[in-house]
């Protein structure tokens, strides 16, 4: 390097991006409020706090401003993998996690009577990807074949580990690391208050305990401060309301609509209930069991410390008397006591998620029946989209805004069309709620025109689901429709070029399901382990 | 099953420890104190106990289970892992006991472990200074691995070796200290694991890497007599 060199290139880029004029009326994004202490407002609040973590204190702030006294909905117990990298970028430990949220290990989830509402009707989502996804589509060839065995044991080897009741890894496998892909089963209620000792006490975001009585709302339509008794005037450059479904800052104060869903979705009311085991031997399972009833369908999640069960149900279809009793059936002699809470639910969500400086990131976005777990896993994406494209200054805002409301608005039509998915492919005709769900009218325009298409080709990746981080993947959709019967037409000959490679991966699904379920240890024996020993980071 | 025992002069008046061989151990468990002459021979690396996932140093003798490229104590220059020194005996609180079904006892042959008037003779003497050195030892490398683990200073290290004979291996589930994070920890810290007298430990195994070459290279000789012989 020669004296002068740097001075002349610097000279060149200013030639080439002259600052613009105006620079000097730049009003830059510093402090960021959130609004609301549940599962959404602390994940936001430890995602942006984490990527900005060098800001922080230099002039950038975080800060939630929580009730003391609104209650915490905390229904979302099921996850998605997404969750893992999530929580490892916060920087918490998985340890501590399982330790202070009661969580357990989920594999995927298992549907049960929704094709055909037989005994034997069920079929496996895993989190696993088919053997050698990257590859080869499979789907065609275990068509062609059509020995029998479901498609999901036939590429992956992630139901039978759930069927044996064995965890995703060992304990001697690092923290976030799986041998076989996974995420979680939580307690939401338990879940909040561990994001929040680690988002205040290594992360530096404020915590402030107050009520908004008031959103003051500046001449150009931002959001300017909140008025609170507690804690007196709070101000920010950017608002995220996490006020679930009231919605304060995104509804109530920018007036953004709703835009409703139930003419797809069918679903509006859920019935909970905490299940305790008969005793600390019994089985965890690994997986989420979705059991299919008259007008909905009954969630059941394994938590080391007890069930949490639910009816989601169509009030249009079932009266709550009877959506009771079908749940009271399920659970059995053990539940005839146990205590039932009522949840409304309204399927939907904002028809703008960011609108001036205020963005809207969880229930109070919207809500979707939890058939996939896709509300928490909706919160990780959208603050993560938040705290990378933070804007720099309230000039670039509108354009972030712009681009967070197309990608977030995709995703949310890509959930919905996935979870009509599980209802259009039924055979059912037991109930007005099962042919009510077949009618064409029920169905978005996109999902009928992928139905049509996978009639003749099989999802697989560089088709339909082409976006960075696709909601569900491709291989999602083959577990649904081929776990529920659908079928595509093929052309044998077509498949002959890639038929040795085929046989391969499915002869390695073998021998992989057979090694791993030699050296997984059960499930509840690991957490167990985990709850003594811990996992090393490494 | 073994068949363990309290040690006492009582039921063990005759008992004799004979010279066996030492059991064929590809890794074998060491402590700290034990790095510098484990060092002089062969790699240390880090594992993980499979029932606990906790990590535990151990010395590299072989590639692949019971293989050892390093043949006796002698050949080793004279290193012999605590481990297997005091095979066939175990500390129960403060007293010895024993496996009576372990190869290395007899009533015919060897030295005899209680002397005349039922004191410990030399050998027992020497094991019971063995068990001292390893239970205090294995407190040394809990409290060194813990403080590694804590500045968040060990790695995985994947080991693959392609050999003459065209074999390849790939060693699994082995860790070692990063180097790299190592050089960038504040000085506060460097000073603490210098302090407690880690830092030594650290850089010895390190250091004791380049004994995986020899090990090979070892390995390698041996597969091209052998095979030179067919």
């Amino acid at each position: 390097m020669f004296d002068g060199q740097e001075d002349v290139s610097r000279r060149q880029v200013d030639i080439l991006f002259p600052l613009p004029s105006h620079s000097v009326m730049v009003q830059p994004v510093k402090n960021i409020v959130i609004v609301g202490g549940g599962t959404a407002g602390w994940l936001t609040a430890g995602v942006i706090a984490a990527k900005h973590r060098g800001r922080i204190g230099n002039g950038f702030s975080v800060t939630l401003v929580e009730s003391p006294t609104t209650p915490i909905i905390g229904v979302g117990e099921g996850t998605w993998p997404t969750l893992r990298s999530t929580l490892a970028r916060i920087g918490v430990s998985e340890t501590d996690f399982f330790r202070h949220c009661d969580v357990a290990f989920k594999q995927g989830a298992r549907f049960k009577g929704w094709t055909t509402g037989a005994a034997d009707d069920y079929y496996y989502h895993p989190l696993m990807l088919p053997q050698s996804f990257g590859q080869i589509n499979l789907v065609p060839h275990w068509i062609a074949r059509e020995d029998g065995r479901s498609f999901c044991d036939a590429v992956c080897p992630q139901g039978r580990l759930c069927d044996d009741g064995l965890a995703p890894k060992t304990i001697a496998t690092a923290e976030f690391e799986a041998v076989a892909n996974y995420s979680y089963h939580l307690d939401a209620a338990k879940f909040a208050p561990f994001l929040q000792a680690h988002c205040c006490d290594k992360l530096g975001v404020r915590h402030v305990l107050a009520d908004v009585r008031k959103v003051n709302v500046a001449d150009n339509g931002d959001i300017r401060s909140l008025d609170t008794p507690q804690a007196g005037e709070i101000e920010g450059d950017l608002f995220v309301d996490c006020t679930g479904f009231k919605a304060l800052l995104i509804g109530e104060t920018l007036g953004v609509p709703f835009k409703d869903c139930s003419d797809v979705l069918f679903c509006d009311r859920a019935l909970a209930v905490q299940v305790p085991y008969a005793s600390d031997a019994v089985p965890i399972a690994c997986q989420t069991i979705s059991t299919a009833q008259s007008s909905g369908w009954i969630w059941d999640i394994g938590l080391p410390t007890r069930r949490g069960v639910g009816h989601v149900y169509s009030s249009r279809h079932i009266s709550d008397d009877d959506a009771e009793r079908e749940l009271r059936a399920y659970i059995g002699g053990a539940g005839k006591d146990l205590p039932v809470r009522k949840l409304p639910i309204r399927s939907g969500y904002r028809e703008t998620f960011w609108k001036r400086n205020c963005v809207a990131v969880g229930l109070a976005a919207g809500f979707l029946e939890p058939l996939e777990a896709s509300a928490i896993v909706l919160v990780e994406l959208s603050a993560k989209l938040v705290a990378e494209q933070m804007p720099a200054c309230r000039e670039v805002m509108d354009l972030i805004a712009a681009r967070f409301n197309a990608t977030t608005h995709y995703r949310w039509g890509r959930i919905i069309d996935f979870l009509k998915l599980h209802y259009v492919l039924t055979k059912r005709e037991d109930s007005a709620f099962w042919k009510d769900n077949v009618l064409p009218e029920t169905i978005p325009d996109r999902l009928k025109d992928l139905l049509l298409l996978w009639s003749h080709q099989s999802p697989w990746f560089h088709d339909e689901f082409d976006r960075v981080e696709e909601v569900f993947p491709a291989a999602s959709y083959q577990y649904v429709l081929y776990g529920m019967g659908f079928r595509t037409q093929l052309e044998p000959s077509a498949l002959a070029g890639d038929a040795k490679n085929a046989e391969r991966a499915m002869r390695e699904n073998v021998t992989q399901t057979e090694r791993l379920r030699a050296a997984l240890p059960r499930h509840r024996d690991l957490i167990r382990k985990i709850v003594e020993h811990g996992m090393q980071a490494v | 099953m073994p068949n363990i025992q309290l040690l006492n002069p009582q039921s063990h008046a005759g008992l004799r420890l004979r010279t066996t061989e030492e059991a064929a151990s590809h890794f074998v468990q060491i402590v700290v104190t034990e790095f510098a002459a484990a060092a002089a021979c062969c790699p240390i690396l880090f594992s993980k106990e499979p029932a606990t996932g906790g990590f535990y140093a151990g010395a590299i003798f072989g590639f692949k289970a019971g293989e050892n490229l390093l043949g006796t104590a002698e050949e080793r220059g004279g290193f012999k892992p605590l481990t297997l020194q005091r095979e066939g005996f175990f500390l129960s609180d403060r007293h010895i006991a024993i496996d009576r079904d372990h190869a290395r006892f007899s009533e015919q042959e060897g030295e005899l472990l209680f002397d005349e008037s039922a004191e410990p003779g030399t050998t027992l003497r020497g094991i019971q200074r063995v068990l001292g050195d390893l239970h205090s030892g294995l407190e040394q490398t809990k409290t060194f691995i813990a403080a590694l683990a804590n500045l968040k200073l060990i790695e995985p290290i994947d080991i693959s070796l392609r050999f003459d004979d065209g074999e390849r291996l790939t060693l699994q589930g082995l860790y070692t200290v990063s180097l790299d994070r190592l050089r960038d920890l504040d000085d506060a810290s460097a000073l603490g694991l210098f302090r407690a007298g880690h830092l030594q430990f650290a850089y010895t195994m390190t250091a004791s890497l380049k004994q995986i070459g020899r090990l090979a290279h070892i390995r390698n000789r041996r597969g091209r007599k052998s095979s030179d012989q067919k």
